[in-house]
């Protein structure tokens, strides 16, 4: 009789990895295809409209890359905090109050120029983010509170003071009732590139993840954060801050969100309005693990996961799927990859017992 | 005399770790009816020996006879379906469930169960071997003690003849305590085979029928307990006196007082007083749990003093700690190198930067490089094999981690270093070694030895404390040896021979 035998790998897989993440990619891809049939609809054909819908044209890839701006930003600061093993699942509450606190000052300096107001506006959005983030690392620190459960519960709250900020004290007197800031002055949009579709945060993004990059590879602190996260018992015994490593872990996190929220707010919708919320936040969670961690590789899965919402908002149209569609199959993604890493660790082996 | 076969024997029983002879020719009887001791430091080869037994590792030589018989452990089921039974320190217990449910959590039987009916069987059980519990309760709501007793009920109710105990008082409140040992010998009364492991001596004197002694993986005695004289001589035979090695060692001048400690009490501390200058090595002496760890933890800035005083290298505990310069200073060789001295998924020059990245930094930058160039240097001057910086520090054997982390400590430059069982789990050339490296850097430094093993503290120490029950016996230059003889004594915590306290 053959039996399977898993046995724990004493060298890393390197480049083999990848083909284990591709696989993963596939099977997903596969199940995909499957729920579709399930559905009714012709599988094949689901995933071929899905490929162009999202690489079909230099429209749809730029749709891709506008997408991928405030998932990448997400993302990389998820990935700080991650590092450190806290587990910050509050992207999505911090990336509203960085798009509530740059909205606040571009609503109140409306006559301001870009080069004035675009700082002020940075700066009010990292703020905001980063005290978003601040507060669950202090109660974690301070009264053992389960970050996991306090980050999630504050995207709850974020949400609910966008929304009451937008119904109420910033509504728009001319939006005929619809829950929406007035639109920014000019001074308050980040611009596009040229004669592209794209705005320059796609710059901000390529900068802060080479910062982020250059930080983690060559900076002492940066050290200590790769340092504090292996094994907080060894990171005591070598007199890391480590109370202060998580502290600034979570405000960088919560800055990133948060500037991702202005990006989204300033340049994609030109004001704030509840639908800025669509789920970046949590995307940027499943773009970390898939990354591993690595800036390089966050900013390809953020590229992939954007061009996913892009090409199932195409299924949608062609195909009349379900806007679930595009959850399930980035959930499908996430499993099947997490599941293939244990390959990453472990070899199979067949056996002939007797 | 006509003799039944013992429940379960050893015989001859080796297993080696790489190089370490972590067991070697351990032959033991285990009889039905008897409670046997085993007892051992830290590191002696005790819980080696109970992962054979529980079929969790395969010995390298030797055999496993049940009543006789030859018999193979392969897998932990095996061990299981004779009739062993453990009972860890950590408990195996789902605390949201209740006792009976977690008594029958595992055991075969229908897939229906009746609540009353798994309540009534455990009471039962329960009340047969008088340990009193309330099969209704959840578990989170018990005591450590009737934790413990869930987890009893649990082997007796699979019907285990054999049971392990291992260091079962640690969790225990002193009365608890006295109820398991009562427990204890109700169960050998019903011709179970109880073991008890343990680095109590009062406990072992106390409750056992007979004692077996392991050091450094090898049986050192193996009596009935009437013939073990005092508390003293079982001290002894733990930690042994005899030298292995020697290593020459001139006496030094001692200079600048480098750690001063007054009146430090904590609990668990009390009113420790110590000094130690550059030049000279002080060994700390005693069975481990006895104090060392806290008072280490205090030195090495992991837990703040609570009330007396630490002064270290002249200044204050709170501000030494506060200002602490990265060379010139402490350094601190803990116990446990993998999980504390050590990242085991860092590269080993990313460990030598974990305490010397102060050293490698201009600006906010990190010199990689030259932190790279040195721990290759390191390696070779203190013969790290294999010689390659770009290693995760899991991939090293344990005595190489041990000069990994000491070439990194020295690196230093340390004036202070607390050497925390620098040689627990080392081969003897590796020892050898260590002990070398030490010596040399007492010309810079004081060096607290803390160590279980007597004879380590005889090679290497100037003078020598021993620890009991969070005081300080007596401390005394290592040429005395009238002091000496009596160290034993003084880790049992009597100044006096005390006769061995038995009942029944």
């Amino acid at each position: 009789m053959l039996s399977i035998r898993a046995y724990k790998r004493q060298e890393p897989l390197q480049w083999r990895s990848c083909l284990v993440f591709l696989g993963a990619v596939l099977l997903s891809l596969a199940i995909s295809a499957l729920l579709l049939q399930v559905h009714g609809k012709p599988a094949l054909h689901g995933l071929r409209i899905l490929f162009a819908g999202a690489f079909g044209s230099l429209w749809a890839i730029e749709d891709c890359l506008i997408k991928a701006i405030p998932i990448f930003l997400c993302s990389l600061g998820v990935a700080i905090a991650f590092r450190l093993q806290v587990w910050n699942i509050g992207a999505e509450g911090q990336f509203a109050l960085g798009a509530i606190g740059a909205t606040g000052v571009a609503l109140a300096f409306p006559d301001l120029p870009g080069y004035g107001l675009l700082p002020l506006m940075a700066a009010a959005a990292f703020l905001l983010g980063g005290l978003w983030g601040l507060i669950p690392a202090l109660l974690k620190l301070r009264m053992q509170a389960n970050e996991i459960i306090v980050t999630l519960m504050m995207n709850y709250i974020a949400i609910l003071i966008l929304d009451y900020l937008v119904y109420g004290r910033w509504k728009d007197p001319q939006s005929f009732g619809f829950p929406m800031t007035p639109e920014f002055g000019p001074g308050a949009i980040v611009g596009k590139i040229g004669s592209t579709n794209l705005n320059w945060g796609l710059v901000v993004c390529l900068v802060t993840g080479v910062v982020v990059w250059v930080f983690f590879r060559f900076t002492r602190l940066g050290f200590e954060f790769r340092a504090a996260g292996e094994n907080i018992r060894a990171s005591r015994y070598a007199g890391l801050p480590y109370q202060r490593l998580v502290c600034l872990a979570m405000v960088l996190s919560g800055a990133l969100a948060g500037w991702a929220g202005l990006l989204e707010a300033s340049a994609t919708i030109n004001r704030l309005q509840p639908s800025i919320m669509v789920g970046y936040g949590y995307t940027a969670i499943v773009v970390a693990w898939l990354a591993r961690l690595n800036p390089l590789t966050i900013g390809l899965a953020s590229f992939l996961l954007a061009a996913l919402r892009v090409g199932v908002e195409n299924l949608q149209l062609d195909l009349q799927v379900p806007a679930a569609f595009g959850g399930i199959m980035e959930g499908l993604i996430l499993l099947t990859v997490l599941a293939g890493g244990f390959f990453m660790e472990y070899g199979l082996k067949l056996r002939r017992t007797a | 005399m006509i003799t039944t076969p013992p429940l379960i024997a050893l015989d001859g029983i080796s297993k080696a770790f790489g190089p370490v002879q972590a067991n070697q020719d351990i032959s033991l009887a285990f009889r039905a009816g008897k409670i046997k001791s085993l007892l051992g430091e830290n590191g002696a080869g005790k819980s080696t020996l109970m992962s054979i037994l529980a079929g969790r590792l395969q010995p390298d030589k030797g055999r496993i006879l049940v009543e006789g018989q030859p018999a193979r452990f392969r897998t932990a089921q095996d061990a299981i379906n004779v009739g062993i039974g453990m009972v860890y320190q950590h408990f195996m217990l789902v605390e949201a469930m209740t006792v009976a449910e977690n008594i029958f959590l595992g055991y075969p039987g229908p897939p229906l169960l009746k609540p009353s009916v798994m309540e009534d069987r455990v009471a039962a059980l329960a009340e047969e071997v008088s340990l009193t519990i309330d099969p209704r309760a959840r578990v989170s709501t018990l005591s450590m003690g009737e934790k413990q007793r869930v987890e009893i009920l649990k082997l007796l109710f699979r019907e285990n003849r054999i049971l392990i105990f291992d260091e079962p008082t640690a969790v225990l409140t002193p009365q608890e305590a006295d109820q398991l040992f009562e427990a204890l010998r109700q169960l050998a009364a019903q011709h179970k085979a109880i073991v008890f492991i343990s680095h109590k001596l009062d406990e072992v004197m106390a409750l056992s029928d007979e004692i077996a002694v392991l050091h450094k993986g090898r049986v050192v005695a193996d009596t009935a307990a009437t013939t073990i004289q005092s508390k003293a001589e079982l001290a002894q035979l733990m930690v042994g006196r005899e030298v292995i090695l020697q290593v020459a060692r001139d006496p030094f001048e001692a200079r600048q007082r480098v750690l001063r400690i007054s009146g430090l009490d904590d609990g668990e501390l009390q009113d420790i007083h110590l000094e130690l200058r550059q030049g000279e090595i002080l060994g700390l002496v005693g069975v481990a749990g006895n104090g060392q760890k806290p008072l280490v933890e205090t030195v090495c800035g992991l837990k703040p003093p609570m009330s007396g005083t630490v002064r270290i290298m002249g200044q204050d505990w709170h501000r030494f700690f506060k200002g602490r310069r990265w060379d010139g200073n402490l350094a601190y060789i803990p116990e446990d190198r993998q999980g504390l001295a050590t990242c085991r998924d860092l590269s080993l020059t990313d460990n030598l930067l974990l305490t010397t990245r102060h050293g490698f930094a201009v600006g906010p930058w990190l010199q990689h490089r030259k932190a790279e160039n040195k721990m290759a240097e390191l390696s070779t001057s203190f013969n790290i094999v294999p010689p390659n910086p770009r290693l995760m520090a899991r991939q090293l054997s344990g005595g190489n981690l041990q000069k990994m982390v000491i070439a990194r400590e020295f690196f230093r430059r340390p004036r202070l270093i607390v050497a925390e069982q620098p040689t627990q789990g080392l081969d003897i050339a590796a020892t050898e070694e260590v002990w070398r490296l030490l010596l040399k850097a007492r010309e810079r430094a004081g060096i607290l030895l803390v160590t279980g093993d007597l004879s380590e503290a005889l090679a290497l120490a100037d003078r020598v404390a021993v620890m009991f029950e969070g005081r300080i016996v007596d401390t005394f230059p290592a040429e005395d040896q009238e002091k000496i003889k009596r160290i034993g004594l003084m880790m049992a915590g009597s100044a006096d021979d005390d006769p061995p306290r038995r009942q029944a």
